[in-house]
């Protein structure tokens, strides 16, 4: 008796399990409708337009942000680093954290080359003829333009635990005379 | 090498005497595409095109370009004593309050309500 009741339990799961999950997959393939295409066609010129600007305002801070977190690798974490081993001192953690910091930075700079290249194409694009594809295209674009977002906060995190690092660095070396 | 063999090495030789500055010329166009299109390829590849304001379209954000030179940095060679761990700690907060008090690449800006391409409301 038991047996079937722990059978029955299995299959009742299996099915539910089922319905949810087909229930998605198709709420994941439904077709656009014909109002919300008509909309997209509407309003997708203005929307290049916007987009375009936000293009040239991404590059801008692309190149700004770049030179800043750039400059807090080659001429702040690496020289510390340097003048720490020059001095014939020792701090691992520093030099693990700018390692890390380099890789999350070349992550970054892929990711933002990744995000333009996807909003060149969304940008060239007919939208009046393809607003399906373009659609799409906006979709991937703003899933690249989150990872360029994430790619920062990694940075900043970086920055904040190379800081942390080097006061405990610091207070080692002065010997808690700050 | 007998007269009808050298008859045709003449030949062949005055026939590229007289082209030779064609072919000079083919060949340097040949070789002139080739180089541009290595180096617009590494130039699309290497993530310069994305930094390259002078592109059409970034007209308007142009002039706002920072200047990477205005930041000298820590000396990586010296003395490392309590003044020069004040003057990296002094740098470093100032270098890292520039770059993280922006929230860059976030917002709604590519929202589809921002961009008017939402899904219609139903009636």
């Amino acid at each position: 008796m038991k047996r079937y009741i722990i059978f029955g339990l299995i299959f009742t799961t299996a099915i539910i399990a089922g319905v949810v999950w087909r229930t998605s997959v198709q709420a994941q393939d439904m077709p656009m409708t014909e109002a919300h295409i008509a909309r997209i066609r509407a309003n997708c010129v203005e929307a290049q337009t916007r987009l375009g600007q936000l293009h040239a305002s991404d590059a801008l801070l692309r190149v700004n942000r770049g030179q800043l977190y750039e400059s807090i690798s080659t001429k702040l974490m690496a020289p510390l680093n340097s003048r720490i081993s020059l001095n014939h001192l020792d701090d691992v953690n520093l030099v693990t954290i700018a390692a890390s910091y380099e890789g999350q930075l070349a992550y970054f700079r892929q990711s933002y080359q990744q995000y333009e290249e996807a909003m060149s194409r969304t940008l060239k694009l007919n939208c009046i003829n393809q607003p399906v594809v373009f659609y799409d295209s906006v979709a991937d674009t703003r899933a690249k333009r989150k990872k360029v977002h994430e790619s920062t906060v990694t940075l900043h995190e970086t920055i904040g635990d190379y800081k942390k690092e080097f006061e405990v660095f610091a207070k080692q070396f002065t010997g808690g005379d700050q | 090498m007998n007269e009808e063999q050298q008859l045709h090495n003449d030949h062949t030789l005055d026939s590229w005497s007289k082209h030779r500055f064609m072919v000079l010329v083919g060949m340097t166009i040949l070789i002139s595409l080739f180089l541009v299109s290595v180096a617009l390829a590494l130039y699309a590849s290497s993530g310069a095109a994305q930094l390259d304001l002078s592109r059409p379209g970034y007209q308007s954000v142009r002039n706002q370009a920072g200047h990477s030179t205005s930041f000298d940095g820590f000396p990586a060679t010296g003395v490392l004593d309590k003044k020069a761990i004040d003057e990296f700690r002094s740098l470093y907060d100032k270098q890292a309050e520039k770059a993280t008090n922006v929230d860059s690449f976030s917002g709604n800006a590519m929202n589809e309500q921002t961009l008017s391409i939402d899904p219609p409301a139903e009636n």
